[in-house]
């Protein structure tokens, strides 16, 4: 028996408010906030925060990420995510993209992975960071956000009971290799012959194989591009809107490559045991997969704090950021190796004397100065703020940049900057997390590092 | 055990440029008005130099790299010179160094000059130079120090209206400088008023970035009467260095430093000082931030650990105190050129003793101290100076 060993979801705090994106062009609203990575997240950030807790209690043996919007077209952000979640060098990534399918052809690779044997877990992620064209629909549609989900075979959360593919090479969303914005055919005829045909298609298709009827569905993951064609496409297969997963339009956005998976995670935290959850992802084809869910009382960590932007100037501003802010020197890939477990993997040194755990890696303890047998161990994540201070002179893109002094959990003290914060709220005291976050942006290059923001 | 080098090097000549936005002056303009004006209050010519160091911090524009940038200035060939760099203790440790070559008998006469070019850069404030290229992507000098004053205020509960009043304390002291960078008084509204730079550190709780040079001359102290009377001996000093990376320190309360109670434990012990409040007449200390004097106070043992603010609220250390501190103006109104600074403070207390400081001259000044205190705090310098 092969499923879901766990799940895990992440959205970004900030949020605009549509009306705000309307009243900057005129025109009519779509209604609600969509959730906008900050300036210093990206897919790759936020696919490694909704990574993080899974491989932190499972670990796994392949990682793969998926994505349209990967911030590298040539370096595996699979690669960079296993480092930063301290998966070890024998794990298998692999990265996903091309087409807003990727997060469900990712998670078949995983099953197929587990039933073929070559690993005995999986984890996928996927994540989404799409800028909508200023003054297009899709500035107000798209929403960014990041899923996990673990995949394995044993202390399953949901059985895969079925699943079916379909290639469709049917040309309604696309984005060329030179396009910094989605093209697309908005029509009826767009979404009856590509999302309506093969979601209709598959799902029956599912059924037939699993030799299961439509009532006997519990929940419905169906991604959608508009926020309503799901509704249409589940009653055509005769499921009522009321089993269907809603696809956050209002609140988060569309959320590209990530929704799918997203979608599921959310389907599976809802399900009662013994729930059949069907799940369709539609882009350039389909791929179809139909649970059992088995309850393991696995629940998604709800992040109530969202942070609206104040006006369309400053969203726009941060999310064009690093397209301006390509400063500084180069960094030689000598001192990012070597550095690597510390920076990224955020390893520090456990004294074998005192028992003191430090950062930066050392070979001499800063508490008791043995020398030797430094014992490398992963950091905390999370820690209390011991001391900080919001610094107007630093050149960042918000004014001012917090920067903290945290005391990990279990020991050793950090140095970071603070995001995803309003300046009021920081106290000595306060519960943080450490966050991976895009830190600097190079003549060449994305540096990544961690930061950390309120619990 | 340490040895001692009390009462053998004396300071015959001192100089000092105009602090401030030097737009017309060159780094070698600089030294060479300083370097020159301490030959000429030392009645030497150069070539009585047998060694020379430099105090230089930041390299730029092929300006104050190594040893040469002094040769060339003051046209000093074929001599021992050494540039050092110990971030903001640069020129006091300079100063060591060469006070250090002079008692080991090695040299007669020596100069030492600090020189800082700070204002021909593009950057806002101090770049952070040379640290790791992202760890520390955020920090500003402000900033790291406004880290240990809110953990400060955190613990003591002390707030902005205490970093006002030394800030109003050096303008007022500076305003009688005709040397320093700013020369106005401000009132503790406006400090309270101005803009943040770094929280709780507003624009006047912040030494400006500064143009300048000093320079010294000094010699074996038995020789000290063949220039002058007026000579200045050194009694002490000290330099202790903590970890550059405070912030990964899990033990360090934050609330201080640990560099200068070491720095000043050893010039003390060298000077013979017990009671430093009671015996120092003058102290021209490190007060790159407000907060940064408060904590000089306790750390160079004018007061205990958290009684800073009442220091400064009683005016003990207000030019008519009994403990004058930076009657110069401090770096917040004299302005600090890194490398500079150290030795333009032995300039200042060198001034005071001989008692020519005029306006700002402390009554029956005898035992002068000067401190510098060098990146996050991590490096220390302490020197006392006195009379013959």
């Amino acid at each position: 028996m092969i499923g879901i060993t766990n799940y895990s979801v992440y959205v970004p705090r900030r949020r605009m408010r549509r009306d705000m994106i309307a009243a900057a062009w005129g025109g009519p609203a779509m209604p609600g906030s969509k959730a906008v990575a900050n300036f210093d997240e990206d897919s790759l950030t936020m696919a490694q925060s909704a990574a993080w807790p899974l491989a932190q209690s499972g670990g796994a043996e392949a990682l793969s990420f998926a994505s349209t919007t990967s911030p590298y077209w040539q370096r595996s952000a699979a690669s960079l995510i296993a480092a930063a979640c301290d998966l070890p060098a024998q794990t298998s990534t692999a990265d996903f993209g091309g087409s807003l399918r990727a997060g469900a052809t990712a998670l078949r690779a995983a099953f197929d992975a587990v039933a073929a044997g070559s690993a005995r877990t999986a984890l996928v992620t996927a994540a989404d960071c799409r800028d909508g064209a200023p003054e297009s629909a899709e500035e107000m549609l798209f929403g960014d956000a990041a899923a996990a989900l673990a995949v394995g075979r044993d202390g399953l959360c949901a059985e895969l009971v079925a699943s079916v593919s379909r290639s469709d090479d049917f040309p309604d969303e696309w984005r060329r290799d030179t396009d910094a914005h989605v093209r697309s055919f908005a029509s009826k005829y767009s979404l009856a012959r590509g999302y309506t045909e093969n979601v209709v298609a598959v799902g029956r298709a599912l059924f037939a194989k699993a030799g299961v009827q439509p009532e006997q569905i519990a929940r419905v993951a169906l991604g959608s591009s508009d926020g309503r064609a799901h509704l249409a496409a589940a009653k055509a297969l005769g499921i009522p809107p009321a089993r269907v997963e809603d696809v956050r339009a209002g609140d988060i956005g569309i959320t590209g490559a990530a929704m799918p998976l997203f979608l599921l995670a959310q389907a599976l935290d809802r399900a009662q045991p013994g729930d059949l959850i069907l799940a369709i992802a539609y882009s350039d084809g389909t791929d179809g997969f139909l649970f059992r869910s088995l309850d393991v009382g696995r629940r998604l960590r709800q992040d109530g704090s969202a942070m609206e932007y104040p006006t369309y100037q400053i969203y726009r501003k941060l999310r064009d950021y690093w397209r301006a802010a390509a400063g500084g020197a180069e960094i030689s890939n000598v001192l990012l190796r070597r550095e690597e477990t510390q920076n990224v993997r955020l390893h520090g040194s456990a004294c074998p004397q005192c028992g003191t755990l430090q950062f930066p890696i050392a070979q001499v303890c800063r508490a008791c100065h043995h020398r030797g047998g430094m014992i490398e161990k992963n950091l905390a994540r999370r820690g209390r703020l011991f001391t900080f201070t919001k610094d107007f002179l630093y050149s960042g893109p918000v004014e001012p940049t917090v920067m903290a002094v945290v005391d990990l959990e279990g020991g050793g003290r950090f140095l970071c900057q603070m995001t995803d914060v309003e300046p009021a709220a920081v106290e000595i005291g306060m519960e943080v997390e450490l966050v991976l976050r895009r830190m600097r942006e190079g003549p060449g290059d994305h540096y990544y590092y961690w930061k950390c923001r309120p619990v | 055990m340490a040895g001692s080098i009390k009462d053998q090097v004396a300071i015959i000549g001192v100089g000092c440029t105009k602090f401030g936005d030097n737009f017309d002056q060159s780094f070698e303009d600089l030294l060479v008005e300083a370097g020159f004006a301490a030959f000429a209050d030392a009645r030497i010519e150069p070539e009585r130099v047998e060694a020379a160091w430099l105090g230089t911090f930041s390299p730029y524009a092929g300006n104050g790299k190594a040893s040469v940038s002094l040769a060339d200035a003051l046209r000093l060939y074929g001599k021992p010179i050494t540039r050092v760099e110990n971030y903001c203790a640069t020129g006091t440790d300079a100063f060591r160094n060469a006070a250090m070559a002079v008692a080991s008998g090695m040299y007669d006469v020596a100069l030492v000059a600090g020189a800082e070019k700070l204002k021909d850069r593009p950057v806002r404030g101090l770049g952070w130079e040379n640290g790791h290229p992202y760890q520390h992507d955020g920090l500003t000098a402000p900033g790291v120090f406004a880290m240990a004053a809110n953990r400060y205020f955190h613990c003591f509960g002390a707030g902005r209206e205490a970093l006002a009043k030394v800030s109003v304390k050096n303008h007022h002291n500076g305003a009688m400088n005709p040397k320093a960078h700013f020369q106005m008084e401000v009132s503790e509204a406006q400090v309270l008023n101005a803009p943040i730079v770094a929280w709780p550190f507003g624009l006047f709780d912040c030494c400006p970035t500064t143009d300048g040079a000093a320079a010294a001359v000094i010699c074996r102290a038995d020789m000290a009467r063949q220039f002058r009377d007026d000579y200045v001996l050194v009694k002490g000093l000290g330099l202790a260095v903590t970890s550059g990376r405070p912030w990964y320190d899990s033990a360090n309360d934050y609330v201080g430093f640990a560099a200068t109670r070491a720095a000043s434990e050893q010039a003390y012990s060298m000077a013979g000082i017990r009671n430093p409040v009671a015996e120092i007449d003058l102290a021209e200390v490190h007060d790159c931030f407000t907060w940064t004097e408060i904590s000089n106070y306790e750390d160079l043992g004018f007061c205990r650990k958290g009684e800073g603010p009442h220091f400064i609220g009683e005016g003990r250390s207000a030019l008519s105190g009994d403990l004058p501190v930076n009657p110069s103006g401090g770096l917040k109104s004299f302005g600090h050129p890194i490398g500079a600074s150290g030795v333009r403070m032995i300039y200042e207390v060198a001034t005071q003793l001989r008692g020519q400081a005029g306006a700002r001259q402390v009554r029956d000044a005898e035992l002068g101290l000067v401190h510098n205190l060098g990146g996050p705090g991590s490096v220390a310098c302490v020197i006392v100076l006195g009379r013959p």
